[in-house]
């Protein structure tokens, strides 16, 4: 039963990021019996949405829709309105607005411009769990300009034990960068990295969780962006360079023959 | 879902397989379709279709070079997809031979007569292209073919010449693959070179990202050498032109990478605050919340 699910996802790490959409939803229609699992687990592309009541953006992914509504972090809304739509409790809900509020200055700091968004909910077995979402896109303003999409996800939970607490953190980020110029047509980098963290932190009062979860968040992003940027314009341009070589091979190898020569010339 | 319709969705999920991973993909699709009787059946034409458009080279036995699949090396030039009639071309051993496309294995080899009077062209376009992928290609397979491609019994010689060029890096211990391909059409009635260059590579380790660059190089040969184009003297030249698209492509990939790396990235995500600085989460709460986010658009330190 799992191989079927575990080949969806396989599937998804090996097919064009830039197709996620239309291959999430034909796997989903060729395996319904395990759509939910794999929603669950494979990430996609977050969706923009205007809170009705506040007239603020949010983002919408699997962790705030309930049937076919999305709950924003703003107005704690559902859009289309439900009448019994999850709902964190008071004390969650609480956290759940500052944590928005902490998350929006992060955002502004890190992103300038934007959309961020922060979902909470309680775990059945104590403690809770959230996400913390970002996205920004660039829409070029000329044809020459590349445009390109950030898409951050990142899945924590939390556990207290006495007065520390135990965080465990999945982070996605997703990239996509285009660009179309005479010389090279269209050149396309896009994808996903996702990385585990897990950390220890004093809780004095509940409130804590947002600034730790908070440094938790920015240490990662910090060390993905890095790491995003060592593959995205490190790796793949070294492949194809090593697929081939602007410089003359040939030279290049008689220049090697000439050096041994020399060496052996000198030892004489 | 009717069984068609299952078909036609992993026929789709089969042509966007990474350089080299079209069987990880195939036992993917496997395990999902659940049905391997009707699943090879039903694949085959789709296999077809990413064979020829990814010019996947095949061993062909009793012939040392690998050998390029594609459509202009296939002998039967009619539209659609016949098993039995899947013969493609080695025009460096001027042999046929059938192709299996699931086990991609190549059988049943016949000698193929090229046309006789554009031989001596074809053949120098070959020497020169070899030699060029020589120089710039780390492992790569070229094939020149004629088009249409008729063989010595046809009426009338071939107009057009198709070079092709891929070269493969598979290298999954480290989570990464690639391919160049690359495709010109000579037409030497009109003296006009189109190419085609493509690039895929993907990289995957805790992750799935990929660069995929597709360019339609136009190419105007000088008129003397477009109206001599059918001189075999002349296919250094042609291939000469050849590198030079290649190479500034290349430095035009550079270009693009520099831009997106250096500017459209930092647009994207700062690597730090205009500060400088890692937030102080302590103090990202009500009224500090406005004064810090003044101080970051100003410039200037709150801690200053």
């Amino acid at each position: 039963m799992g191989d079927v699910l575990d080949s969806m996802l396989d599937l998804m790490r090996r097919l064009p990021p830039t197709k996620i959409e239309e291959n999430v939803a034909a796997l989903t229609a060729l395996c319904p019996d395990y759509a939910d699992d794999f929603l669950g687990s494979v990430d996609q592309p977050l969706i923009l949405k205007v809170d009705r009541t506040t007239g603020k953006e949010y983002l919408a992914c699997d962790y705030n829709r309930d049937g076919d509504s999305y709950r924003s972090p703003w107005s704690n809304e559902y859009d289309p309105p439900i009448d019994d739509g999850t709902l964190p409790s008071a004390k969650m809900r609480k956290l759940e607005v500052a944590a928005n509020e902490a998350f929006d200055t992060y955002r502004e700091l890190y992103f300038e411009g934007g959309v961020s968004s922060v979902f909470l909910w309680e775990l059945e077995d104590g403690g809770f769990a959230g996400v913390v979402l970002l996205k920004k896109v660039l829409n070029p303003s000329t044809s020459s300009e590349p445009s390109g999409s950030w898409d951050s996800i990142h899945v924590f939970e939390a556990v207290e034990r006495g007065r520390n607490a135990h965080y465990k953190l999945t982070s996605t980020i997703m990239l996509q960068l285009v660009t179309r110029s005479p010389g090279t047509g269209e050149v396309n980098l896009s994808g996903s990295m996702t990385r585990q963290s897990e950390m220890d932190a004093a809780v004095p009062d509940f409130s804590s969780h947002v600034p730790n979860t908070g440094r938790m968040i920015e240490d990662m992003e910090i060390k993905m962006r890095n790491l995003l940027q060592e593959v995205y314009f490190g790796k793949t341009r070294d492949v194809v360079y090593d697929l081939r070589s602007v410089e003359s091979l040939e030279y290049a190898r008689r220049q090697r023959e000439l050096q041994k020569e020399l060496v052996g010339f000198m030892k004489r | 879902m009717d069984h068609q319709t299952r078909i036609e969705a992993a026929s789709k999920f089969l042509l966007q397989a990474p350089p080299g991973e079209i069987n990880d993909v195939l036992n993917d699709v496997r395990m999902i379709i659940n049905d391997d009787g009707s699943l090879q059946e039903g694949i085959l034409p789709v296999l077809h279709e990413y064979n020829v458009t990814q010019f996947i080279t095949t061993e062909v036995p009793g012939v040392e070079h690998q050998v390029i699949i594609s459509n202009a090396s296939k002998v039967s030039q009619e539209e659609g997809f016949d098993q039995d009639t899947s013969r493609f071309v080695d025009p460096q051993s001027s042999k046929s031979f059938a192709f299996d496309h699931l086990r991609l294995e190549a059988s049943d080899l016949q000698p193929f007569e090229f046309f006789a009077e554009t031989e001596p062209l074809r053949t120098a376009l070959q020497t020169a292209t070899t030699n060029y992928v020589k120089d710039h290609f780390h492992d790569a397979v070229s094939a020149v073919l004629p088009s249409p491609l008729v063989s010595s019994s046809s009426e009338e010689g071939p107009k057009k010449f198709i070079i092709q060029i891929v070269g493969n890096k598979y290298n999954p211990s480290n989570f990464w693959a690639g391919r160049w391909r690359s495709s010109y059409t000579l037409d030497t009635e009109s003296g006009e070179l189109t190419g085609k260059i493509d690039v895929t590579v993907h990289y995957y380790e805790q992750g799935n990202v990929q660069l995929a660059s597709s360019h339609a190089p136009s190419i105007s040969l000088p008129a003397s050498l477009a109206s001599s184009c059918t001189q075999p003297s002349n296919a250094i030249k042609i291939l000469a032109l050849i590198g030079d698209v290649e190479k500034k492509y290349q430095e035009s990939l550079a270009d693009a990478y520099h831009l997106m790396g250096d500017k459209t990235f930092k647009n994207l995500r700062r690597a730090l605050p205009l500060t400088r600085q890692k937030i102080d989460w302590d103090k990202v709460t009500g009224y500090k919340l406005g004064a810090e986010l003044n101080a970051s658009r100003t410039g200037l330190n709150p801690s200053d």
